[in-house]
C-alpha cells in the first residue's frame, strides 16, 4: 500500500483500510473484555507466583552460565554429604542370583545379560538358530532394541549410559548449554 | 443449581448495578435470553433482529461497540452510552451486544454478576446440540469414587509406635531415605527414577508401612515373582540408615525377568523404564485388590498415586456439538512449548531480533497441551449432530488429578524426512510450586464458553490442585550417550543423587537443569511427608538398621 496519504488513496484503498481499522479495534477490545473478565473474576491469581518462579529460574541460568563460578565438578571424584569416596566403577562384589558366580556391581547388568541370555549380543548369537530369529520378532515391543537404530521406532527415548556405544547414525549438532 | 463457585472472587457490583438489581430483579436478564445466540465456538451474543444491523438511537452509527439498554431495549454507540443514562433515569446497565457482557454506562466498565451468567449460560446450553460438553453443576452419573487422600495410604490399623532410635534419627542432620544407588552398567536410567519413587510421599508411606506384606506374599506364592517384593526390598535397604550405596542387583535381575524385551544392557530410557515398573506393580497387584474386574478405579497402589484422568472434546466446528472421551493416565508427556515470545517479553517491549530470548516454560507446555487444535482437513470426523464428515476441534483437559503428577517433557524429536532422530536439548523454565487449577476440565471448558461465573461440572471445591516438585530426573549428553541425574528435594533441602554420589546443591542448579522427567506431589501430602521424615514408624520384621554415621 502507498503511503497514508489520504488525497492519494483511491477510495477502495481507503474503504479497506477503514474496515481493517474496524476489525482491528473490534478484535482489541474482544481480548480486552476477555483479559478484564479473567482479571476481576481472579482467575489469575497466580500471577505474581508465576513471574517470580520466571525470575528465580532466570537467576539461576545466568549463574550457573557465568564461567567465574566454580559450577559443579564432576561429581564422579568428589565426597558425598556422608564423607564417602566412591570409585567411578562400583566395585560392590556379589554373586549372581542367575549362575551363582561373584561379579563387581558396576559390571553386573552386562554379565546379568549374557547370563541370563537376553540382550543384544546374546540375541546375535542366538541367531545362528533359525527357531530364536522367529522368537525374536514375535515379542512385539513397541520399543525395538534390535536394530543398532535403536531409536527409529521408539518415541521420545533418551538413552543413558557410557559415551562412545552406538550414535554414529546421528548427527546431533551443536547443542544450547542448559 | 445456583450452587455458588468458591473458586471465583464473587466481584462486587457497582451501586448503579446494585440498584437496577433491586429495581427489575432478573426480568432485564430473562427478556434478553431470547435475543442470545451462541455460535458453534461457544461465544454469545446479542442478536435481536437477524435481518437488521443494529444502530445507535442517537447517531444512527453501526459501527464501533454496541450497547442495548436492559430497561428499554434501545441501542446506544460508546460515544451515546452516557448520553442515555443522562435523559432516562435510572437506565445505567445496558449489555455488550458483540459479547454478551454487563456494562455500567455511569462507571464506563464492564461488570459482572453470577445471575447474568447464569441466565447467559442457560440459554447456550439450552440451545447447544444436545451433547456440547458442558454438564452442569454435581453429579456425573458415573459411579466413580474419589480415591481419597494420600494419608489413608499410610495409615495401619493398629497405630505402630517409633521405637527409641526415633530420638537418634531426629538428631541427624540427613533425612532418612538418603543412599546412593550403584550403577550396574548403564542402569543411571533405572536409578534416577528409583531415587524419585523412593520418595514419593505416598509409595513412600505405603510401602515403610509394610503394606506389601513380604512374608505373606513369599507364602501364598513361592515361585511367583513379585516386583512390589523387591521394590519393598529396596525401600528397606534405602530407609535402613545405612549410608553406602545400595545395589539394586536383585531388583534389576526380578525386572529382567518380568520384562524380557526391556532385557538389554543397551542404554535405556527413564520415561519407559517408570512406565514398565507402573505396569508391572499393576500387574501384581490389581487382580488382588480388584476382585470386580472394574478398570475404572484401579485400587493397585501404582494406580492410586499416579493415575489421573485425561479428558478429550472434539467439537464439530460447524454446529459445535461435542464429543467428549475420558482416558486414564499414569503421566502428562508434554511436546516442548517452542513460543515466539513470552508474553512479558512483549508487555516489556524488550523483544530483540538478535539471538533467542524465547523461554520454554513448563505452563507453557500445560497450556499448549490443552489449547484446542485444529484437525486437519484429512482428518474430517463424523459429526452425529449435521450427520456429515465435519472438520473439528480437538482439545485436552486434565479431568482429575493424580496424587503424584510425573509430567514428561517429549526432547525427543524424529524427523521423518532426514530419517533422523535428535534430542531437543532447550533448556525448559519449571516452577517448584504447581497450580494445575487452569489445566482442569472445568477451568477449560469455562474458558470455552466465555468464563462465566456458573458451577461447571468438576468444580469441586476440596480438590487439591496445588502442587509441589519433589523430584526431578535430569538427562545431560546427547541421545545415545547421556546420563540421567535425580535431583530431590526434601525438607527443602535440595540432594542431587547421582548414581552412587549425593550431595548437597543450590535449588538454583536445579532450576538450570535440564529436566526431563518432573514429580510433583499434592501440597497437602508433602507438608506431612516432611514431617514423617524424622520420626517414621519401623517395620516389625526386624531388619537391622545402624545407627546413622558420619553426619555433622
Amino acid at each position: 500500500m502507498s503511503a497514508p496519504n489520504e488525497d492519494n488513496m483511491s477510495s477502495h484503498a481507503q474503504l479497506s483500510s477503514h474496515f481493517f481499522g474496524d476489525l482491528l479495534d473490534s478484535i482489541i477490545v474482544d481480548v480486552a473484555s476477555e483479559c478484564h473478565r479473567i482479571a476481576r473474576l481472579g482467575l489469575d491469581r497466580n500471577l505474581e507466583e508465576e513471574e517470580e518462579e520466571l525470575r528465580l529460574s532466570a537467576q539461576a541460568r545466568a549463574r550457573v552460565a557465568d564461567p567465574s563460578n566454580s559450577g559443579e565438578a564432576s561429581s564422579k571424584y568428589v565426597v558425598d554429604i556422608f564423607g564417602q569416596t566412591h570409585p567411578s566403577v562400583a566395585n560392590e562384589i556379589f554373586e549372581c542370583m542367575n549362575c551363582g558366580r561373584s561379579i563387581m556391581a558396576g559390571r553386573f547388568a552386562p554379565h546379568l545379560e549374557k547370563c541370563m541370555g537376553k540382550g543384544r549380543k546374546a540375541r546375535l548369537k542366538a541367531t545362528r538358530s533359525s527357531t530364536a530369529a522367529q522368537n525374536r520378532y514375535s515379542r512385539g515391543s513397541p520399543v525395538s532394541t534390535y536394530s543398532p537404530y535403536s531409536n527409529s521406532t521408539s518415541m521420545n527415548r533418551l538413552s543413558n549410559g557410557t559415551p562412545g556405544v552406538a550414535g554414529e547414525e546421528y548427527s546431533n549438532g551443536t547443542f544450547e548449554e542448559p | 443449581m445456583s450452587t455458588r463457585n468458591p473458586s471465583h472472587t464473587n466481584p462486587k457490583p457497582c451501586n448503579h448495578l446494585a440498584e437496577y438489581k433491586l429495581k427489575y430483579g432478573l426480568n432485564g436478564y430473562n427478556a434478553l435470553q431470547s435475543c442470545l445466540k451462541t455460535t458453534p465456538q461457544g461465544k454469545t451474543s446479542v442478536n435481536k433482529h437477524q435481518t437488521e444491523m443494529p444502530r445507535c438511537c442517537f447517531c444512527s452509527g453501526y459501527q464501533g461497540r454496541l450497547y442495548v439498554c436492559l430497561v428499554c431495549s434501545s441501542i446506544s454507540c460508546s460515544n451515546h452510552t452516557l448520553m442515555h443514562t443522562q435523559l432516562e433515569n435510572g437506565h445505567d446497565i445496558a449489555v455488550d451486544v458483540e459479547r454478551a457482557e454487563l456494562y455500567c454506562c455511569v462507571c464506563c466498565d464492564q461488570m459482572y454478576d453470577p445471575d447474568f451468567d447464569k441466565a447467559v449460560m442457560c440459554k447456550q446450553i439450552a440451545d447447544m446440540p444436545i451433547k456440547n460438553g458442558v454438564e452442569i453443576g454435581e453429579v456425573r452419573l458415573n459411579k466413580r469414587r474419589r480415591l481419597g487422600t494420600g494419608a489413608e495410604l499410610g495409615a495401619k490399623k493398629s497405630s505402630k509406635q517409633p521405637i527409641s532410635m526415633r530420638d537418634r534419627r531426629a538428631k541427624s542432620c540427613f533425612p532418612l531415605g538418603l543412599r546412593g544407588l550403584n550403577n550396574l552398567g548403564n542402569t543411571c536410567f533405572m536409578n534416577s527414577v528409583l531415587q524419585a519413587l523412593l520418595h514419593a510421599p505416598p509409595l513412600r508411606n505405603y510401602f515403610l508401612s509394610d503394606r506389601h506384606d513380604r512374608e505373606a506374599c513369599r507364602r501364598r506364592s513361592p515361585d511367583r515373582l513379585c516386583l512390589p517384593c523387591d521394590i519393598d526390598v529396596i525401600f528397606s535397604a534405602v530407609f535402613s540408615g545405612d549410608r553406602n550405596p545400595y545395589s539394586p542387583a536383585q531388583f534389576l535381575y526380578s525386572w529382567w525377568q518380568h520384562s524380557a524385551d526391556l532385557a538389554t544392557y543397551e542404554q535405556q530410557d527413564a520415561h519407559e523404564f517408570f512406565i514398565s515398573m507402573l505396569d508391572l506393580i499393576h500387574e501384581k497387584e490389581g487382580k488382588a485388590k480388584n476382585p470386580n474386574k472394574d478398570n475404572g478405579d484401579c485400587q493397585c497402589i501404582a494406580h492410586r498415586v499416579f493415575s489421573g484422568e485425561l479428558r478429550s472434546d472434539v467439537t464439530c466446528t460447524t454446529c459445535g456439538s461435542t464429543s467428549t472421551t475420558y482416558d486414564p493416565c499414569v503421566d502428562i508427556s508434554l511436546d516442548l512449548d517452542t513460543s515466539i515470545c513470552s508474553s512479558t517479553d512483549v508487555a516489556n517491549k524488550s523483544v530483540k531480533t538478535n539471538g533467542n530470548t524465547s523461554i520454554s516454560t513448563l505452563l507453557g507446555c500445560l497450556d499448549l497441551f490443552t489449547r484446542p487444535e485444529k484437525l486437519g482437513s484429512d482428518q474430517k470426523l463424523y459429526c452425529e449432530n449435521c450427520r456429515e464428515m465435519r472438520d473439528s476441534l480437538k482439545q485436552m483437559s486434565i479431568g482429575r488429578l493424580p496424587l503424584v503428577l510425573c509430567l514428561h517433557i517429549k526432547r525427543f524429536e524424529h524427523s521423518s524426512i532426514r530419517k533422523m532422530s535428535r534430542k531437543i536439548d532447550r533448556h525448559l523454565q519449571f516452577p517448584f510450586s504447581l497450580d494445575m487449577t487452569p489445566f482442569l476440565s472445568s477451568s477449560i471448558v469455562r474458558n470455552r464458553y466465555g468464563n462465566r461465573i456458573f458451577a461447571f461440572e468438576g468444580d469441586e471445591p476440596d480438590a487439591s490442585t496445588e502442587f509441589e516438585v519433589f523430584a526431578v530426573v535430569t538427562h545431560s549428553g546427547m541421545l545415545e550417550s547421556g546420563h540421567y541425574v535425580t535431583y530431590l528435594r526434601l525438607r527443602n533441602q535440595w540432594y542431587k543423587c547421582d548414581d552412587a554420589w549425593i550431595t548437597e546443591v543450590d535449588e538454583g542448579v536445579v532450576r538450570a537443569s535440564q529436566c526431563y522427567l518432573m514429580y510433583y506431589v499434592q501440597k497437602v501430602l508433602n507438608r506431612k511427608a516432611n514431617e514423617d521424615l524424622s520420626c517414621l514408624p519401623m517395620s516389625p520384621r526386624g531388619d537391622s538398621f545402624l545407627p546413622i554415621a558420619g553426619c555433622c
